[in-house]
């Protein structure tokens, strides 16, 4: 049926703009396969980053922040990070009245954050959103009944201050979006200046460009918000209302800029 | 909300949501420049907006100027639209994804209905979309059945009123924090309140329930990339991340125009969009969204379908002097900065695009006859093409639609506006080409216009046929001698 539809309508298109005939040539030019220079100068760039070039990123970062409300906490390693986290669920109250729980990615560096013990004490639950151990309805319900959610993020723009999550199993989307709090935990190799890094490392980098954009391919500046009503802006229209990024810069972090960036 | 909310919004949505109604143009801008409470309105958006995207264009490392180089992004584009969208659509099926070229408003709705009958669907929640309000969808998806919800706050307050959207982007701007207040306490039950922060959480609350129980979600899309075979929408409020990752399945829209052929391109589209739109480096939420669900993902949607939209478009492509139209990203920021939109505000243009962008789009798509009102409305100042993220000469356009509409045009089936008009035109033609008639008309003129020069040396009203002149303003009377002849006297 839409293959048809497709044919009449691109027939349509290709009338108006008077060219009814082949157009491989015009396709080539459109979507080059050579790397240009420049793109091949970003790549030099991004992957000869040095220390100081990393922390002055993070500093582009903490800045982008502030004005969009989200919250960049450099932390030294997993465990500070930990202890941050477990003080925000004893701080922070559930939004819609539901028992204290929290969902997480599966991904390494948050279950190396080792939260189920971090939070023990507590006695807050902590759901990873992998389909191992349960089934999808039973983990949308309990993504649902989270008042905070913790994921990690393949990169972080530092000009606008922008985590960019692509989609895997195991991470599942809605933990940035359901939960109330969102908490990002990323490490400062993965801060990147801008969209043109960000396009660039998606298309030709080696690494990155096996995966691809992936289905799903999110970006996320703070906390949600809206101005609907008389232009007033507001924190927390649908997604989360407060967005917390760890950044783990450990203090004697070495000059490893052969490294590949994640 | 009960089920006589519902039963009454598909009453009232009955006949609002789809009206077309550019015939009524002058009707509505009179009745809008006398409501107080939009002008303040919309001096507030104005001074907010179309300022800070100014501002925000200058912040550019690049400077405005990058708004060039975005032209020519979206002009290449839409010169191999073809190409790009045939591109589009195999990328898409080869992520998993369905695509539906649809010709008209009435096909798209026909494939949407479908696929929920398919799916059993009994709720569908709504990202933003003014493509789907061009459509008519809500429309259709509720005479058969469905229980739909905006989920834009804005759309969201204007769906529970009954109304229709007065901004692109703003679409509850002509609403005050009061009206809202009102609103809410008599369609939700609740207690009445005005603060904003509260009217938002309640909002946020009562629409968390419908995403979490909806089984289709709809969006639009603000830019696909053809290369990668994604569509992206973009959004601060994060409703139309709910509405496409709850729901069993995903329905976009797009007008066949919303599409760059290269991910990098993404880069100069991105940045511009969103200080076009709300003066922001980045809006809160842009997803990539390419497909459905792969195995193993705990959610997204089961099933993606892409309707690729033509409606009428095919035809501005078609025409050179309007080709450039296609570029347009809808980011509102026109709107934002037009003197004419400032005060006559949104409604008045009677369609689902308003604004200097309406002025040109309207008439191409639903018949420039019918809309003439709103391209003669304009007054081509070019404070839009200055705004423009792509930097579209609409003052040119709206130019050769007066043009169209002054001659008459065979391929788009303009009759000429005023014949009587054109007449006068070639009246005064001749007669400034002849300078003794011209004089003699002078001299009459001048001796006849003293029948109508009051005390105060002022003309406060003209006769037929030059009444429309004084209709809105008094004209100082021609000078008792002219130059010409005071030169010759030697001054």
């Amino acid at each position: 049926m839409s293959k048809s539809n497709q044919e009449e309508f691109i027939n349509r298109v290709k009338m108006a703009l008077g060219k009814p005939f082949s157009n491989e040539r015009q396709k080539a030019d459109l979507f080059s396969h050579e790397m240009p220079a420049e793109t091949r100068a970003i790549l030099e760039r991004v992957k000869n980053r040095t220390v100081e070039d990393r922390k002055r990123l993070l500093e582009t970062l903490t800045e982008a922040a502030e004005p969009i409300n989200l919250k960049v906490i450099p932390v030294n390693d997993v465990g500070a990070v930990a202890t941050a986290i477990a003080e925000l669920v004893r701080d922070k109250d559930p939004e819609w009245g539901d028992p204290k729980s929290v969902a997480a990615w599966q991904h390494p560096l948050i279950e190396s954050l080792n939260l189920p013990d971090a939070l023990s004490e507590q006695g807050v639950p902590v759901v990873f959103t992998d389909l191992q151990n349960t089934d999808e309805a039973d983990l949308r319900r309990r993504v649902i009944a989270s008042y905070i959610g913790v994921t990690s993020a393949d990169f972080c723009m530092a000009d606008t201050a922008t985590l960019v999550m692509r989609t895997r199993p195991g991470q599942a989307r809605s933990v940035s979006l359901l939960p109330s709090i969102h908490i990002a935990v990323i490490e400062i190799d993965q801060i990147i200046a801008d969209l043109k890094e960000l396009y660039a490392l998606l298309k030709w980098d080696p690494l990155k460009r096996k995966e691809g954009v992936t289905n799903c391919m999110t970006f996320i500046s703070g906390p949600s918000k809206t101005a609907d009503i008389e232009a007033t802006m507001i924190d927390g229209a649908h997604g989360p209302r407060e967005v917390y990024t760890f950044v783990i810069a450990p203090d004697d972090f070495e000059d490893d800029a052969d490294a590949p960036p994640e | 909300m009960s089920a006589q909310v519902c039963a009454s919004l598909r009453l009232k949505k009955k006949d609002k949501m789809t009206k077309i109604s550019p015939e009524n143009y002058v009707a509505e801008a009179r009745k809008a420049i006398k409501n107080q409470v939009l002008q303040r309105a919309l001096a507030d958006l104005q001074n907010r907006f179309g300022r800070g995207t100014a501002e925000s264009y200058r912040r550019l490392p690049e400077g405005p100027g990058l708004r060039l180089k975005a032209h020519d992004i979206r002009m290449q584009t839409i010169e191999n639209l073809d190409v790009v969208l045939e591109t589009l659509a195999a990328n898409i099926r080869k992520n998993g994804g369905r695509v539906f070229f649809a010709k008209d408003g009435q096909a798209a709705i026909h494939y949407c209905l479908e696929v929920a009958q398919r799916h059993k669907v009994k709720r569908v929640v709504k990202g933003k979309s003014m493509v789907s309000e061009e459509i008519g969808l809500n429309d259709a998806l509720i005479n058969s059945g469905i229980d739909v919800f905006e989920t834009d706050l804005g759309e969201y307050i204007i769906q529970l009123a009954g109304e229709t959207p007065s901004h692109i982007i703003a679409p509850a701007i002509h609403k005050t924090r009061d009206d809202v207040g009102n609103l809410f306490a008599d369609k939700l039950d609740i207690p009445y309140e005005t603060d904003p922060p509260r009217l938002t959480w309640i909002a946020r609350k009562a629409l968390r329930e419908k995403f979490v129980t909806a089984d289709m979600g709809t969006s639009g899309c603000n830019i696909a990339c053809a290369e990668t075979g994604h569509i992206t929408t973009v959004s601060n409020e994060g409703n139309i991340r709910m509405s496409t990752t709850l729901p069993r399945v995903h329905i976009a829209i797009m007008g066949m125009e919303r599409v760059a052929a290269r991910l990098e391109d993404h880069d100069i589209l991105l940045r511009l969009l969103c200080r076009g739109a709300a003066a922001q480096n980045m809006a809160t939420y842009v997803s990539y969204i390419g497909g459905p669900r792969c195995a193993n993902q705990a959610d997204g949607p089961e099933e993606f379908h892409l309707v690729v939209l033509d409606n009428g478009r095919s035809r501005i492509l078609a025409d050179e002097q309007f080709r450039e139209m296609l570029c347009c990203i809808r980011c509102a920021a026109c709107l934002n900065v037009c003197p004419v939109y400032g005060k006559i505000g949104g409604h008045s243009y009677g369609y689902a695009y308003s604004g200097p962008v309406g002025a040109v789009v309207t008439p191409l798509l639903v018949g420039i006859n019918r809309a003439k009102d709103l391209c003669l409305g304009e007054t081509l100042c070019g404070a839009c093409q200055d705004i423009c993220p792509v930097n579209i000469n609409l003052p040119r356009m709206l130019l050769a639609l007066r043009g169209k509409l002054a001659e008459g045009d065979t391929v788009w089936g303009v009759t000429p506006a005023d014949r009587k008009e054109k007449f006068l035109f070639q009246a005064w033609s001749w007669m400034i080409r002849n300078r003794k008639w011209y004089d003699l008309a002078l001299k009459l003129a001048a001796t006849g216009q003293k029948l109508f020069t009051r005390k105060d040396g002022m003309i406060r009203r003209l006769p037929p046929p030059s009444h429309g002149w004084t209709k809105a303003r008094d004209i100082r009377p021609l000078a008792a001698e002219s130059f010409v002849r005071r030169w010759k006297k030697g001054i």
